[in-house]
């Protein structure tokens, strides 16, 4: 029971990474099996960040080695072994100095500027290595190198959780061509391939889809390489940093955006900290608040700020947000990758920008159909450009899914039917923490509904289309095959040969 | 039979050409046909159903569907042509199987017989010649034949061989299946009555009524067969009176009707139809009118079931049916009473059988004489 008499001798301060390591499950890394799979997401998408921030195709190469040999033991019945991951890209490589913090230490931003990433922490990256030194107790090597420089390094360090800082153990210079860059990570974890085998697969497929201009390649522990090659040479558009906007904030982090202003009164605070917000808007706004517009803006008092909170969030007059912050991955770039799962036909739509709770997002849905597709509905779910692979009966999409009348639209449930769905968004709304599904947000539902419909409309035509198509040919085929037997059958009973030349020269003719 | 068969032979073999010049000329064939509906039916007192042909249908060979129908009839009739010329006839299950022949099966997929039976009556409805339908069983296909005719008729079927009816055995001789073309040498009867039971008609036979009335018995096994339908319009043709002794029921009007005026389904097959046969019973003035022949046995009729009901509710709309005054007033009373009477009611008056005998010859005499046949 805590009391207001002080701390006990046994509480100690936690620093950020040994807060995340005894939390990590949150990160997703609660058992062996899923802490694979979930270091070699974190670390795959950190690579195609890097790279997408250099604006360079991304080249993605995961490497995963068994440590030791286990081809004597019964796979199913052993438990976690040792790995070691290999993860290499072409993106603009670290700078020496850089290193240790950006790799060996957790950091939290401190800009209040909102741009759509893949990360979910933004320290995923850190925490898988954290995670592999951990249960082997080996360090972790680095080889980076920068464009334009001749030389890379080799980094291999460790990290220290209770003080939250890296420790380099070894280091070199390492020659290299000036058009080179990139950054490989290698590090040693506990993990279960068995268990994580289909899942890590299944995510390197669907990132193929929705990263269609990036080379994926994965090298099992089997030996196995999957590989994924770019379809398309075009980056997508970059998100630009925006400011937040006044509808998506909280107190806490009003009362930090106030901290660092330095903003003399409260209306250019107002108009240089919020997105969509000019002089005029923030004083109608202020007055709206009662608050006077030339106030100082750390003179506020926490009730002050409290009541100001309030009124950002019933003002009615601000401007949307923008979605400039947004990079929708594009129907083309959709349509491109979605050919992964070559299908006959696919269809794509970009519904307008929306907003949800302060944030803007963008819903991009599409219908793929036939082809290699198996029989049956299936979902592709994708947030900020990452596949969502877990709880696909707890998410929104499913659920609208379920509730669309196919048969509206020509179309059957055991269709080969693959439905995709991409929300981007400053604000991804997840339900959980796990941040593998889309909670049911009456506005997202309705937009992935929306999105769906249209684009089953456009499909069903196309369906319907290829069905005539094919009835036509069908019933080209028949008309021909019997007027063949007939002229067997004449030609036998009248002998002389009776031929269907000439009939079927002018077919085309006449069914047009 | 061979110059029928030649004629026969040679509307094939013009039918085939034309479809065969069509295709090779690049043209789709298209077949005009009769098609038989209550539209293209005209109903005559004085000759039954007659066809009408203002705008007969036809097959459109450019339709997928009507394609098959065509590659079914030009295979049809190169089965036809071949039967005929070696003499040879088929049933229409025999037709059935004719389609199970392998590459046939692989292109026409005939599923069952009512298809190849289809085919069969598209034929009829097709080929004509001097205007009217050929029937089927010129082209060879037979049904199995139904029906008997006793009586003092000397005459030589398709077994070639002369035969009297009154000595071809006990229900006397089997009726052919092709009518058209039976002989017929010496006629001694003054009528001929066809009994809608073959129970009945045996009795007539063994009570020896035939020779002591000098009339035919014919047995219609229940819906006479185009066969017996044939045959009795020939004896009609020779001028012999046909009466018609059937139960009081809604289906024996309508075997009667069609006896009569044949069938709208048939209505293009010609000589199907007897215009001159005449109804003598059992009618329900027999059981309800106060000097009916039967009045006194009213007591034995039965029920009618609910099918027996639908019947002749349906008889209503038959136009045969319909618009004869007899047939029709039998119908409604009928309808009304909701009874009907069989010609087994005759063993409910309990008689000894040399009264029966008497009875029959009373019944049989008094409703011909109501019919303007005198019997002796």
């Amino acid at each position: 029971m805590l009391t207001p008499k002080g701390y006990s001798p046994d509480i100690t301060e936690l620093s950020v990474s040994a807060w995340f390591y005894r939390n990590r499950t949150i990160a997703g890394f609660d058992n062996p099996a899923r802490s694979l799979y979930v270091s070699i997401r974190e670390l795959v998408e950190n690579s195609l960040d890097a790279c997408e921030d250099e604006r360079v195709l991304p080249e993605v190469s995961v490497r995963i080695r068994r440590e030791g040999d286990s081809r004597d033991q019964d796979l199913i019945q052993s438990g976690p072994e040792i790995f070691e991951l290999i993860v290499k890209d072409n993106g603009k490589g670290i700078k020496r100095n850089d290193i240790p913090i950006l790799i060996g230490k957790m950091l939290t931003g401190t800009k209040f500027t909102l741009r759509q990433s893949r990360g979910t922490f933004g320290l995923g990256g850190s925490l898988a290595l954290l995670y592999g030194q951990v249960t082997t107790q080996e360090p972790i090597e680095v080889v980076t190198g920068r464009r334009n420089e001749s030389y890379g390094h080799r980094v291999v360090m460790r990290l220290d959780i209770e003080t939250n800082q890296p420790h380099i153990i070894e280091e070199e210079r390492i020659a290299k061509s000036p058009d080179e860059s990139g950054t490989m990570v290698s590090f040693q974890l506990q993990g279960d391939w068995i268990r994580s085998k289909r899942r890590i697969i299944e995510y390197f497929s669907q990132t193929a889809i929705i990263v269609p201009h990036a080379s994926l390649l994965l090298e099992t522990p089997t030996g196995d390489v999957l590989k994924f090659d770019r379809l398309i040479d075009n980056l997508p558009i970059a998100p630009k940093e925006m400011k937040p906007h006044p509808r998506g904030i909280d107190v806490e982090m009003l009362k930090k955006m106030i901290g660092v202003t330095r903003a003399k009164d409260l209306k250019s605070f107002m108009k240089r900290s919020f997105q969509r917000i000019g002089i005029s808007t923030a004083k109608e706004f202020l007055k709206y608040s009662q608050l006077e517009s030339d106030r100082v803006p750390s003179s506020l008092h926490q009730n002050e700020l409290v009541s100001m909170m309030n009124a950002l969030a019933s003002y009615k007059r601000f401007l949307p947000p923008s979605p400039k912050s947004l990079s929708p991955a594009g129907t083309s770039v959709l349509m491109a990758g979605v050919q992964r799962l070559s299908p006959d036909f696919a269809v794509f739509r970009q519904r307008a920008p929306n907003v949800y709770e302060g944030h803007p997002f963008i819903i991009e849905t599409g219908i793929a159909y036939g082809g290699g597709l198996g029989a049956g509905v299936k979902i592709f779910r994708f947030a900020n450009r990452i596949p969502l692979l877990y709880d696909e009966r707890s998410d929104v999409s499913y659920r609208v899914v379920r509730d669309l009348n196919l048969k509206h639209y020509g179309l059957r449930q055991d269709d080969p039917i693959a439905f995709v769905v991409h929300i981007c968004s400053t604000k991804i709304p997840y339900k959980t923490v796990g941040k593998e599904y889309l909670g049911d947000v009456d506005i997202v539902r309705r937009e992935i509904e929306l999105g769906f419909k249209e684009c089953l409309r456009e499909l069903s035509e196309k369906v319907r289309k290829r069905d005539r198509v094919h009835k036509q040919r069908m019933r080209e085929t028949r008309l021909e095959n019997y007027y063949q037997f007939m002229s067997e059958s004449l030609s036998a009973v009248l002998e002389r040969e009776i031929s269907i030349k000439k009939l079927f020269s002018s077919v085309g003719d006449d069914d047009e | 039979m061979n110059d029928s068969n030649a004629e026969v032979i040679g509307r094939i073999d013009i039918v085939l050409e034309t479809i065969a010049e069509t295709i090779d000329e690049g043209a789709f064939p298209e077949i005009g046909y009769f098609g038989s509906s209550k539209k293209n039916v005209d109903y005559s007192d004085l000759e039954g159903y007659i066809p009408i042909e203002d705008t007969p249908p036809y097959i459109d060979g450019r339709k997928v569907e009507s394609a098959k129908t065509i590659a079914g009839l030009v295979y049809g009739l190169t089965r036809f042509k071949e039967h005929l010329e070696q003499k040879m006839s088929m049933s229409l299950r025999d037709f059935y199987y004719m389609h199970k022949v392998k590459r046939v099966q692989d292109v026409l997929k005939i599923e069952n017989q009512t298809e190849t039976n289809r085919l069969i009556n598209l034929c009829e409805r097709i080929i004509k010649h001097k205007g009217t339908s050929i029937p089927r069983e010129e082209f060879g296909v037979v049904s199995s034949p139904k029906g008997t005719f006793y009586g003092d008729v000397t005459l030589s079927d398709l077994s070639g061989k002369r035969l009297n009816c009154n000595a071809a055995g006990e229900y006397g001789w089997f009726i052919s299946s092709r009518p058209f073309d039976v002989q017929i040498y010496d006629i001694n009867i003054d009528a001929a009555i066809f009994v809608e039971k073959e129970a009945m008609a045996r009795n007539l036979i063994e009570l020896g009524l035939p020779e002591q009335m000098s009339v035919g018995v014919g047995s219609l096994f229940g819906q006479p067969g185009r066969n017996m339908r044939a045959w009795i319009r020939r004896l009609s043709d020779n001028e012999v009176p046909i009466l018609v002794l059937a139960d009081m029921s809604p289906w024996s009007l309508r075997i009667f009707s069609t006896i009569k005026s044949n069938s709208i389904e048939l209505s293009n097959i010609r000589g199907l139809a007897t215009p001159k046969a005449r109804l003598i019973g059992l009618t329900t003035k027999d059981f309800w009118r106060k000097k009916g022949l039967l009045h006194g046995i009213e007591h034995s009729l039965e029920t009618m079931s609910s099918s027996d009901i639908k019947c002749a509710r349906q008889n209503q709309n038959i136009p045969a049916i319909s618009q004869d005054e007899t047939l029709r007033k039998e119908n409604d009373v009928m309808l009304k009473k909701k009874r009907k009477g069989e010609l087994e009611a005759f063993k409910a008056f309990g008689l000894p059988l040399s009264d029966l005998k008497h009875l029959y010859i009373k019944y049989l005499k008094t409703k011909a004489a109501a019919n303007d046949v005198k019997l002796i």
